[in-house]
């Protein structure tokens, strides 16, 4: 049952991406990707659910579950952000990553099969696992957004100013608030995340603490720098994309 | 009973002609009524625009004779060849769907035209100068203004230098509502995209000018602030739009300008628009990673295409005109 709530999240989100992009700029059709991604949101919980049942704990205990909780976590920041903000299109470019996370799940093995349940439960690793993840569902949509501040200031530059892209894209200045502040959202539950993760395991300092500590000051001197000194968007969203990219080495050092 | 459009407009004759033929809002009124005096007319709608003036007349016999009426009542005796249109029942019918719905207007697509017509009827329906063929004629023509606007993208895209300056700054930054303009040289077109960037919310606007007199002038014209020509290097630290317009035979604005003033900005974006030939920003200022540069080039191309866009839309709009004026039938065509 729990891989049927898997492929249908998928199925949706990837109708999220095409018919979002279909309808982009028809003002008259709303935001079909928002519903498209609300429902794959709720095919994700079920799956989570599921798991969690089955493992008596956070459901973080395989690659799939990881990549799922993290399209999970990406999903939600979306939709909250998609709404308040009212970025057009976000939808549109964050869905093809939920896919792409999701099929990681899909992919034969990186599910496990036959589910161990807990037997004991340290809290704070509890804490600091999910909390991690969700603060990564939010630099990821932070990065979405990054790519789509560089694929229009690429489009505005060159003068290129008509169709594709073009249509229905967010302005420039709305796209460099909505990096900065989601991306400082995430770092803010990052933080919550190393500051659990440093109470886990008696404050055993193991390499993939120190990987997220890494990243935690990486993002902290961009994030400084932007709100000190002023960057220019198209460094920001650079640094925004390969931070997070360098941030997945947390999870390849799990 | 018979409708009958009778008009001017940019197309058939020049301003000084036009303007001879416009009728303000109250003349309108006495107009309307003095048309009653022309024998067999029974309903009547004037519309008189900056582009056009038209009659919308029902008569019951041959209204063969409204062109001299009209002609001598204005006191124009010059050449009448080609200068009017005339169109009567049906044909009459769509010329009013196609003026409302902006498929008339010099710049195609414009909606001003769906309230001035609106408000050419509210004047006649007030001064008892309509009917029944004439209410029914113009609420039919309203739907199909609305229908136009609603259904098709004839009014999308700005078609003008101005307007399209003021779409990229949009694009940058979202709402103009509290931006800065600096407009450098105090032309006509400098004054137009200050105008067009003002009526999108832009609240400051410094005008610089070698002719610090000219400046003032602009300045005052516009409701902006005058400011010396050796200040408008550090004036930028506080601008969003730069639009620029001397008659320089040499690059105005260069890189080293924008750099200066790069750090104090925040590195916020920053919008130059060069409308001058030969162009007043140097291309290489353009790679500042947070300037984006349009010359007037550019520019031209958005509004050609736009245009072109629009154009594209007439199929469209008249399929609607057609199905609106054949759904019910509307007394006074046959």
């Amino acid at each position: 049952m729990e891989m049927g709530y898997l492929i249908g999240a998928t199925v949706l989100a990837a109708a999220g991406a095409v018919f979002g992009w279909r309808a982009r700029g028809d003002e008259g059709k709303g935001r079909p990707a928002l519903w498209w991604m609300l429902g794959a949101f709720v095919f994700q919980l079920l799956f989570l659910g599921e798991r969690g049942q089955l493992r008596g704990q956070c459901p973080l205990g395989d690659v799939g579950e990881i990549a799922l909780f993290l399209a999970w976590s990406l999903t939600l920041f979306y939709l909250i952000t998609g709404s308040t903000y009212r970025l057009s299109l976000l939808g549109v470019f964050t869905a093809p990553l939920v896919v792409i996370l999701q099929l990681v799940s899909l992919f034969p093995g990186a599910l496990d099969h036959e589910v161990v349940r807990a037997e004991s439960i340290d809290y704070w690793r509890e804490m600091h696992a999910p909390i991690s993840v969700l603060s990564y569902g939010a630099l990821s949509l932070a990065a979405v957004a990054g790519v789509m501040f560089l694929l229009l200031n690429r489009r505005l530059k060159n003068q290129n100013l008509t169709g594709g892209i073009m249509i229905g894209m967010p302005s420039v200045s709305r796209l460099v608030k909505a990096m900065a502040r989601i991306a400082t959202l995430g770092w803010i539950i990052l933080t919550a995340g190393v500051v659990t993760g440093l109470k886990m395991d008696a404050g055993e300092l193991n390499i993939h603490l120190m990987v997220a500590i890494v990243t935690w000051v990486l993002y902290a001197v961009l994030l400084g720098v932007y709100y000190v000194r002023g960057l220019p968007g198209r460094q920001l969203a650079w640094g925004l994309l390969v931070l997070f990219v360098v941030s997945l080495l947390v999870f390849g050092k799990l | 009973m018979k409708l009958v459009c009778l008009g001017l407009n940019h197309e058939t004759a020049p301003v000084e002609v036009r303007e001879r033929f416009a009728l303000s809002e109250s003349k309108v009124v006495e107009e309307c009524r003095a048309l009653f005096e022309v024998s067999g007319i029974q309903e009547v709608v004037v519309l008189s625009t900056c582009n056009r003036t038209e009659y919308y007349v029902v008569s019951e016999g041959n209204s063969g004779s409204l062109e001299d009426w009209i002609c001598k009542v204005r006191g124009f005796s010059g050449d009448r060849e080609g200068l009017f249109y005339r169109h009567e029942k049906h044909s009459a019918a769509q010329h009013l769907c196609r003026v409302a719905s902006g498929m008339n207007s010099m710049v195609l697509g414009e909606t001003e035209i769906f309230g001035q017509v609106k408000k050419a009827y509210s004047v006649a329906l007030e001064g008892k100068t309509t009917g029944g063929i004439l209410n029914k004629l113009f609420q039919r023509a309203f739907g199909v203004g609305k229908r136009v606007r609603t259904q098709t993208s004839i009014q999308e895209g700005a078609t003008s230098v101005a307007g399209a300056s003021v779409e990229l700054a949009e694009k940058v930054f979202g709402q103009l509502k509290g931006s800065a303009v600096m407009v450098v040289g105090a032309g006509e077109m400098s004054r137009q995209t200050a105008q067009a960037l003002q009526s999108r919310g832009a609240t400051s606007v410094f005008v610089t000018n070698r002719s610090f007199e000219k400046a003032l002038e602009l300045a005052e014209t516009i409701g902006g602030e005058a400011i010396h020509f050796d200040d408008w290097e550090s004036t930028m630290e506080h601008v969003d739009v730069l639009v620029s317009s001397t008659g320089a035979p040499h690059f105005v604005v260069k890189p080293q300008h924008v750099e200066a003033v790069r750090r104090k900005r925040k590195f916020r974006p920053l919008i130059m628009v060069d409308i001058a030939v030969p162009r007043d920003i140097d291309p290489a200022v353009g790679e500042i990673e947070e300037v984006y540069l349009y010359d007037i080039d550019t520019l031209q191309t958005k509004a050609d295409h736009a245009r072109a866009e629009r154009v594209k839309q007439l199929e469209v709009c008249e399929g609607i005109i057609d199905e609106e004026l054949t759904k019910a039938a509307l007394p006074g065509l046959e």
